[in-house]
């Protein structure tokens, strides 16, 4: 029998401001009250994460514990950061006009609040589909061809991470009839428990499957990717850290996660691409920490989460701040604008020397906490690899990025300026907690989830990150050439042959790399040929089915619904629906129209996996 | 903010000597520093170790994973709407 009862009030939730906000914000519009419900609802929510009980809001539904709060000192790091950040980036989306950009914002800060302070499997996975869902529309509401694209790509890749995250909660509740979210022992660990590892990583960005990052995140609208660049990897760091700490697979996809992303942001030129490579080498460091396991790497995990989200959040709001003025992000397009956006350019640069990790930075005191962690646990490989990164990070972030933006490369002959004051303010906070952080560790220190008993600063620790650095510095001085983001005469000359087209082909036009995504790009037509000639028949089979019976239902309850939309709702919301219709029009016009065979393969590929599982 | 800006990028050759300068001083720093007695790694005991460090793995960055794009990697924008 279906009951429903709730043992503490659900409105203590964080995560309820932000959805009543986001109901709140088209009527708040409509009163001229959207900027200072931007602002309110963070601030209340930050506020309220000191007053929270240790549980809360445990419901009972159809036989399940759906226990939507539980704080303990992990959880509350996170909050703490994820509400603070909340209260930035709304600073510095202030001025977006759009309302529906600020509710898919608000929808995606209450799914990753709601997955963090989650105590069963079920409540995770509701709140983690409600983050994939509504950061989906922070990427489709750039409405540009590009964006619409990756945004449905983004999606349905999500879709596929939530279906072998949902396939490994069933197995589990199979195994162990208990969806209660508590750390996985590596000794017992079955096959669900690493379905769900698989469908956590993946919105952690562990390579192969973290292509959706770097894909979507520079696609998205300027304060979108903001927002998406602190939430949906760290949210993923957070679980991973609670359920699957000690997992040594972990701590290697890590180091690895660390080079590849500094790797691949040495080749890029889109500058928003490059922060959205060094997302993936930064929580490369939280997941090799979270691999590592030992009390001092979880702290490490979590500070360096903490730090990250704030320089990087900071350093998409400066490569942010450019494109918003100039409309432009690639370095090859950009250069000389040290003259109109100077404060830009020095915000980004504390941001840049922050991820680097420079004495004085909020990246040196909790960046070395994980290098520490992998020294005592005798990982020298996973040290030295970590240290690498470091050096890529430097090169890349702290040196080309604003390098070729704001002096080198092509000079531009645009007037631009900086931001409007909103803009410059949101950096501004990042920024001063990227140093405060530096030089105060121990206001980091205290929130983490077990004591610490390390001193960032020391006179050695300090040598070596200066040195590591200045010699970086001089690489970049003696390689500066090699590293311009232009074409290859030599490798156009090779490559020309294999074009068939020349009238298609632009040999002067900007580059891109391949990557992971290559696999549902471009081999996705490899699927589409097995989907369109064998699965075709049943396809037709199943719909003559659907369409005989289904689709008459399901037209006249969309008649009724389409109805009470148009006329009941509507009326109060003002054309808000209306907009939505025409977006998706629009929408439709882009997208080539196979998405539904997209989703079918995922879901089916998900029971074939379930299918072997329970039968073998 | 601006003018100091400007002020520097005029004066390059100043600050490059400048730089060079910073480079020798964090060696020297380094031969001067307390070690911790206690070292993870060989190369915490060899003077100015982190700086060769630097450099090495910056320059082998840059021309590895140049030559991968090049090579590999690099594709016209719009290889994938073809």
């Amino acid at each position: 029998m279906k009951t429903i009862m709730i043992t503490s009030g659900i409105f203590l939730h964080p995560a309820t401001w932000f959805i009543v906000g986001a109901l709140l914000l088209p009527l708040a519009k409509k009163l001229n009250l959207q900027k200072a419900l931007l602002i309110a609802i963070p601030v209340m929510a930050f506020i309220q994460i000191y007053a929270l009980p240790e549980n809360f809001g445990t419901v009972h539904y159809l036989g399940f514990d759906l226990i939507f709060g539980h704080k303990d000192k992990l959880t509350f790091v996170f909050l703490h950061v994820f509400t603070l950040m909340a209260i930035i980036g709304c600073i510095y989306g202030l001025k977006v006009e759009e309302t529906e950009q600020h509710i898919a914002a608000f929808l995606y800060v209450a799914g990753s609040l709601g997955v963090t302070l989650a105590g069963d499997y079920l409540t995770i996975f509701i709140f983690w589909e409600l983050m994939a869902f509504a950061s989906t529309f922070l990427v489709l509401f750039r409405k540009k061809k590009r964006s619409t694209e990756a945004g449905f790509r983004y999606l349905l890749v999500h879709v596929a991470g939530g279906l072998i995250l949902l396939a490994g909660i069933f197995l589990r509740y199979q195994n162990v009839h208990d969806l209660t979210f508590h750390r996985i022992l590596v000794e017992g660990a079955t096959v669900a428990d690493y379905l769900i590892l698989v469908g956590f990583a993946l919105n952690a960005a562990v390579p192969p499957i973290h292509a959706w990052l770097p894909d979507a995140y520079p696609e998205a609208t300027v304060a979108g990717a903001v927002f998406m660049c602190a939430f949906t990897t760290k949210t993923a760091v957070y679980v991973l850290a609670r359920a699957f700490p000690g997992f040594e697979v972990l701590m290697w996809a890590g180091a690895i996660m660390t080079l590849y992303g500094a790797g691949y942001a040495t080749i890029e030129n889109d500058g928003r691409r490059i922060l959205a490579y060094h997302i993936i080498s930064q929580v490369g460091y939280m997941v090799c920490a979270v691999g590592i396991g030992t009390e001092m790497a979880i702290n490490g995990a979590c500070a360096h989460a903490y730090a990250h989200i704030l320089y990087k959040a900071l350093l998409f709001m400066g490569v942010g701040s450019v494109l918003q003025m100039t409309g432009k992000s690639r370095l090859s397009e950009l250069g000389g604008l040290y003259k109109y956006m100077p404060i830009s350019l020095i915000l980004t640069v504390i941001g840049g020397i922050s991820i680097s990790g420079f004495p004085l930075t909020s990246g040196f005191v909790s960046k070395s906490m994980i290098v520490e962690a992998a020294g005592q646990h005798h990982q020298l490989a996973v040290m030295l690899m970590l240290l690498g990164a470091a050096v890529g990070t430097f090169l890349s972030v702290g040196l080309k990025l604003p390098y070729f933006i704001w002096y080198g490369g092509r000079q531009s002959d645009f007037e631009a300026q900086d931001p409007p004051w909103n803009m410059q303010l949101g950096m501004a906070i990042a920024a001063f907690m990227c140093i405060f952080i530096g030089c105060n560790p121990d206001y980091l220190y205290n929130m983490l989830p077990f004591p610490v008993d390390y001193k960032p600063y020391f006179g050695y620790h300090v040598s070596e990150s200066l040195q590591m650095f200045a010699f970086t510095g001089l690489g970049f001085y003696l390689l500066i050439k090699k590293l311009t983001p232009k074409r290859h005469p030599v490798m156009d000359a090779i490559r020309a042959p294999l074009t068939a087209a020349p009238n298609v082909h632009h040999p002067t036009g900007p580059l891109i790399n391949l990557d992971f995504d290559w696999f549902y790009r471009k081999g996705a037509r490899v699927f589409m040929w097995i989907a369109n000639n064998p699965l075709n028949a049943l396809n037709e089979f199943v719909s003559n089915v659907y369409q005989n019976i289904g689709c008459r239902m399901t037209m006249a309850i969309a008649k009724a619904s389409s109805w009470f939309d148009w006329n009941g709702i509507d009326g109060a919301i003002d054309g808000s629906a209306r907009g939505v219709v025409a977006l998706g029009d629009k929408t439709r016009m882009h997208v080539t129209g196979n998405l539904q065979h997209y989703i079918g393969g995922s879901v089916a590929g998900v029971f074939v996996i379930l299918a072997i599982v329970i039968f073998t | 903010m601006r003018n100091i800006i400007v002020y520097m990028y005029e004066r390059k050759a100043l600050f490059r000597w400048f730089f060079f300068g910073i480079l020798g001083a964090v060696v020297l720093y380094d031969i001067t520093v307390h070690r911790p007695e206690e070292a993870h790694f060989a190369g915490d005991k060899i003077y100015g170790f982190w700086s060769i460090w630097g450099l090495v793995i910056c320059l082998a960055m840059i021309i590895f994973w140049k030559w991968l794009a090049h090579g590999f990697l690099e594709r016209d924008e719009d290889y994938y709407d073809n």
